[in-house]
């Protein structure tokens, strides 16, 4: 290309660009409108598409109905799916579909979506879900049966997922890699007007909508008409636009934010139980946390109390376990729970050999206890290895910290070139343990370098040979309380999720429903005045 | 020669604005020196019990979020922004001296696809480059003054070249040359010597820019890794608590700026003192 | 000359993304995907073939116009590229005008007053507006601007008042460059014997200011300003980051967290392109406005 032909080119793009920019504002005045921001974790997704989605925002599930619904103490409420049943091998699944449901595009929503949109996983990102499913079969034309492959009583879990929204098969295959940028139709409260990658979406009220599940004080179309989600990076401009009242809600509030949230006046929150579990991680192949004993010593002198209280001010909860606590999973033995304790951590490296030299930092051999924490730059997790460092100086041990940017340090733990991490997990289900500790998954995402006979064969009774909720909860905790006893973790802080809104704009439900704040309650908040 | 510049630096120092921002610079230094000496407390000792403290007798600049002293970080930080910068430019002015050096002493296709390549990096945002050179060269303070000193590459290796172009034509150089003299006796003897004030007082300007630059790294996480403080990173992790303690925030920045101003102060006055020909004129 | 130009550059761009540790697939997975599904996504985008044949291949596609799919978020760079390019231009625009604009007066005034308290505290304030970080910068005007007076929207990128804060905090840093090469351009000027002349003739002082000098000082000004088109388009990333606006800098900033390798070169490429074709315009502009080229030509 020559030099005017470029220049001709950038100026007709830019021109064009230009035009489509001003083209796109046009207010509606009138109706109940909303702003919400997205959570720092939700920025960036790239698309709305649910199943070939690797990050999804809250969006989706406005757009799109699932199945199954999990509320926050993790039952199970019928969504589209009016009841299921489950063989008692496992090996079935047959649900009942709600009737009357359509999509936004008109379209019918009956047994012949469901039929349609399983096989669609295969070779996606999110095709994990319904692996166990072997086919669908159509009962009638509202009810299905899943044949499984193999006993899944997890599917139930799955099904639940936001990865599970269920998009018009018609407007699906007709959009093609467009689908979820360009448009996306689901059977959700809200249509789909228009999407910004990285800015914002625009959302209206469907107003056929009248099958909300029981999660929700209204099932009928949602009392917000208009419904914009922006995505703004930094929290403090995230928190300084709620204070102005440019947005009326904010998905997501970094705990360091709650104390300033508090001095406002016009300002409210709601906090739900939460989603993962911040905590530290070892390399048991890097010295000196081969040895289970500086494990042990370093987990017990980790203060989860002066943690809790001074990197996330007192919200949430201490973590003594690696699970979240709404899990009856993490329901394990308390003697087996790692609690702060330096007596007995110092005792533990006086034992190992390791001797305190005239600084007060140990020494073996002639080589001092000084190790590597990995960080990456996000606020809690840098305050977090922060305050770590201090404690550990107390056994001894001298601590350098290395922050990196996320993807960094991922390759550092794939490469097994960490000693020690702090690391935060966002997950439901008492599965995580198998991710993260199963010999399978050596090198990443098991950076421990966890290799044990006795370990693996409880893992593979529970994910496995579970077949029913009961047993594979049993199963899991005996998992855990293997995995503990070897210390191949410090479990530290059990964030909750923070919402904050703007009284003067928004009525938001006392009780947040869901997992999440998510559609179940996005379509109770009314617009104020 | 040297007589008559450190004439100039003193004839700089004399006037008011050089004399005030002079004052101030060597205060800074000394400070940023003698940091461990002069901080009222060690810079990483927590106390979680006055988090976010305002500024008192007791904590002359407040406390931060773990309750470490506002005051100690801000003198330790000084040294590390400082130290950052300094080494930095320093780096980036020797490479930029003897790449603009060769470049416009001896021409040709060496020069111009060295210029070439120059140019670009100059016409490219210093902070993406950082950016990226950090993402390449990994965390800590290291990372940092190599990416600033690539990024300020080119401002001096542009710089010394016009210099040296246009000294080499003058009368009493094509006259070395002609004489015989050698290719490096030139350089070295006639032409650096002459081209090296009006870098270095661009490089002196140059650190002011590098401190922000820091400062920006900083703020995106990048660089002194925790405990150690710099100015960047204290307003970085203070942007969390903009309402409630203003002061994490407010004061590295206003010592940022302040710093930066002095610097410019500074490098005018120099500049003013150097400057041969406007003083001829007004004669 | 552009052709080899374009080969380096098209070269360190590519290669320069490779050298940063970590990979996009990480980015992908999620907890419960499996190995296999790894090395088909490694697959898909060619990650598993050497970087010499990726190189190839991504030049081969380029020379069609084809800056190949992002990884991460699997829409072409171009389409990519062409949403976020308009914001960036209005926002570099927007502060390069300021910048300049600004610059200029106050340089010109500084000039005529030069050596008085006016051109004094003149530098003095400029120089003090672009020794504050910019990220610092912007939360303190959004902090009185937009919190306390309530005059405009915290952040965002709708409409021409959320622009205003961005366009001061992006372009303050400018000021002083263009205010400080103006006033000694000024000056320098003003000393010449056609100034001189002019003065003897007779003319108003402003009109030999405005007219005559102020023409000559500008071909300098100029030159700074051809060199700035890569800050307009990239350089914008703190502004951009702290007023929540999207743009090619954050685009360029995010793709290189995400190891998003498609987009980082795409992004890059462009940005160098964007800066050869700056410098040219540059000395095109350049030589037309200097009075003595054209009248050397004339």
């Amino acid at each position: 290309m020559n030099r005017r032909g470029f220049l001709a080119s950038v100026s007709v793009v830019t021109l064009a660009a230009g035009l489509g920019l001003a083209g796109g504002y046009s207010a509606r005045a009138s109706e109940p409108e909303a702003v919400f921001a997205l959570g720092s974790a939700e920025i960036g997704a790239p698309h709305h598409d649910p199943i070939r989605a690797t990050l999804l925002s809250t969006v989706a599930t406005l757009i799109y109905d699932r199945l199954i619904e999990q509320d926050v103490d993790q039952t199970y409420h019928p969504h589209l799916a009016e009841s299921w049943e489950n063989s008692p091998d496992g090996m079935n699944w047959t649900f009942k579909l709600r009737q009357g449901v359509r999509f936004h595009d008109g379209e019918p929503f009956d047994a012949a979506t469901i039929a349609w949109w399983i096989p669609k996983f295969k070779g996606s990102p999110n095709e994990y879900l319904v692996d166990a499913v072997d086919r669908v079969e159509v009962v009638d034309d509202y009810t299905v049966r899943f044949v499984m492959k193999r006993a899944e009583p997890n599917l139930i879990y799955n099904l639940a997922s936001s990865f599970m929204g269920i998009p018009s098969p018609k407007a699906y295959d007709a959009a093609g890699d467009n689908f979820g940028v360009t448009e996306a139709v689901g059977t959700g409260p809200f249509k789909f007007e228009s999407f910004a990658v990285g800015q914002e979406t625009v959302l209206v009220a469907n107003e056929d909508y009248n099958w909300g599940s029981d999660l929700s004080e209204n099932k009928a179309s949602p009392h917000i008409k208009r419904l914009t989600l922006r995505e703004i990076p930094d929290a403090s401009t995230a928190f300084l636009e709620l204070k102005t009242g440019g947005v009326g809600l904010l998905l997501g509030v970094p705990d360091q934010f709650l104390p300033q949230l508090q001095a406002e006046e016009m300002l409210d929150f709601r906090s739900l139980p939460g989603f993962g579990i911040t905590y530290l991680a070892f390399n048991t192949r890097a010295e000196p946390f081969g040895d289970a004993a500086v494990r042990q010593a370093t987990a017990l002198a980790v203060d989860q109390g002066a943690i809790l209280k001074s990197v996330f001010n007192g919200v949430g909860l201490e973590a003594h376990q690696f699970l979240i606590s709404t899990l009856v999973e993490s329901k394990i033995d308390p003697k087996l729970e790692i609690h702060h304790d330096l007596a007995k951590a110092n005792e533990l490296l006086d034992k190992a050999g390791w001797q305190r030299g005239d600084d007060g930092m140990r020494v073996k051999d002639g080589k001092p206890l000084k190790i590597k924490l990995t960080a990456q730059s996000e606020t809690a997790i840098k305050r977090t290895a922060e305050i770590v460092q201090a404690q550990l100086k107390a056994i001894g041990m001298v601590v350098e910290i290395d922050i990196f940017d996320s993807t960094t340090v991922v390759d550092q733990l794939k490469k097994g070139q960490h000693q020690l991490a702090v690391r935060q997990y966002g997950w439901n289900n008492a599965d995580i343990l198998d991710w993260f500790f199963s010999t399978t998954n050596i090198p990443y995402p098991n950076s421990s370098g966890w290799q044990d006979e006795k370990s693996q064969e409880l893992r593979n009774v529970a994910m496995q040979q579970s077949k029913t909720q009961d047993e594979r909860v049993a199963n899991f905790r005996k998992y855990q309380e293997n995995l503990i006893g070897n210390f191949l973790f410090v479990p530290i802080h059990e964030p909750v999720q923070n919402y904050a809104f703007n009284k003067t704009m928004l009525e938001v439900p006392e009780k947040l429903r869901g997992t999440q704040l998510v559609q179940a309650t996005a379509v109770d908040i009314k617009v104020v005045g | 020669m040297i007589k008559h510049r450190a004439l100039a630096l003193l004839k700089a120092v004399s006037t008011f604005k050089g004399g005030i921002s002079g004052a101030f610079l060597l205060l800074l230094v000394i400070g940023a020196l003698f940091a461990p000496w002069l901080s009222p407390y060690p810079y990483d000792q927590q106390d979680l019990g006055i988090m976010n403290q305002a500024p008192s007798l007791t904590h002359l600049f407040g406390t931060d979020e773990f309750g470490r002293d506002v005051l100690s970080r801000m003198i330790t930080g000084a040294r590390t922004s400082l130290s950052v910068s300094v080494t930095a430019i320093g780096i980036s002015v020797l490479l930029g001296l003897v790449l603009g050096a060769t470049c416009g002493y001896f021409g040709g296709t060496f020069d111009r696809v060295v210029m070439t390549v120059i140019d670009l990096t100059w016409s490219f945002p210093e902070i993406l480059i950082a950016l990226m050179l950090v993402a390449i060269i990994g965390p800590g303070l290291e990372g940092v003054v190599i990416a600033i000193a690539i990024a300020y590459l080119a401002q001096f290796t542009r710089l010394t070249r016009t210099q040296i172009m246009s000294l080499k034509s003058e009368t009493y150089v094509e006259a070395t040359i002609s004489l015989g003299a050698g290719h490096a006796h030139v350089l070295f003897s006639h032409l650096l010597p002459n081209a090296l004030a009006p870098v270095l007082v661009a490089a002196m300007l140059a650190t002011g820019d590098a401190i922000i630059l820091e400062a920006t790294l900083g703020f995106f996480g990048l660089g002194a890794q925790p405990p150690t403080p710099s100015w960047g990173a204290m307003m970085s992790s203070g942007t969390a608590q903009l309402f409630i303690a203003p002061w994490v925030i407010l004061l590295p920045g206003l010592a940022v700026a302040l710093t930066v101003v002095f610097i410019n102060l500074f490098g005018d006055a120099v500049i003013a003192a150097l400057d041969v020909r406007a003083k001829f004129r007004e004669a | 000359m552009l052709l080899p130009v374009f080969f380096v550059v098209s070269l360190v761009v590519f290669f320069i993304i490779h050298l940063v540790p970590g990979d996009p697939i990480d980015n992908l997975m999620r907890a419960g995907s499996t190995p296999e599904q790894r090395l088909l996504i490694e697959a898909k985008y060619g990650l598993d073939r050497s970087l010499v044949e990726q190189y190839v291949t991504w030049m081969g596609r380029l020379l069609t116009g084809d800056l190949g799919n992002s990884i991460i978020q699997g829409r072409p760079v171009s389409a990519l590229i062409a949403r976020n390019l308009p914001y960036s231009l209005e926002l570099g625009i927007a502060a390069l005008l300021f910048s300049t604009l600004t610059g200029i007066a106050a340089g010109v005034i500084a000039a005529s007053y030069q050596g008085t308290r006016v051109d004094d505290t003149i530098t003095g304030f400029i120089l003090l507006g672009s020794t504050v970080p910019s990220f610092w910068l912007g939360l303190l005007l959004i902090l009185v601007f937009a919190v306390w007076l309530g005059w405009v929207p915290v952040s965002g990128a709708r409409g021409w008042s959320s622009l205003i804060l961005p366009t001061i905090a992006a372009g303050l840093g400018g000021i002083a460059l263009v205010a400080r090469v103006t006033r000694i351009a000024m000056i320098e000027t003003s000393r010449q014997d056609f100034v001189t002349l002019l003065h003897a003739k007779g003319l108003p002082p402003f009109i030999i200011q405005l007219r005559h000098v102020l023409r000559h000082a500008m071909v300098p000004v100029v030159t700074i300003l051809s060199l700035r088109i890569g800050w307009v388009l990239g350089g914008a990333v703190t502004i951009e980051y702290v007023f929540a606006r999207p743009g090619l800098g954050s685009l360029l900033i995010r793709a290189l967290n995400q190891r998003d390798y498609p987009l980082v070169q795409g992004c890059l490429l462009m940005l160098a392109m964007a800066v050869i074709i700056g410098a040219l315009i540059g000395d095109i502009v350049q030589a037309a406005m200097d009075p003595r080229q054209r009248e050397a030509r004339a």
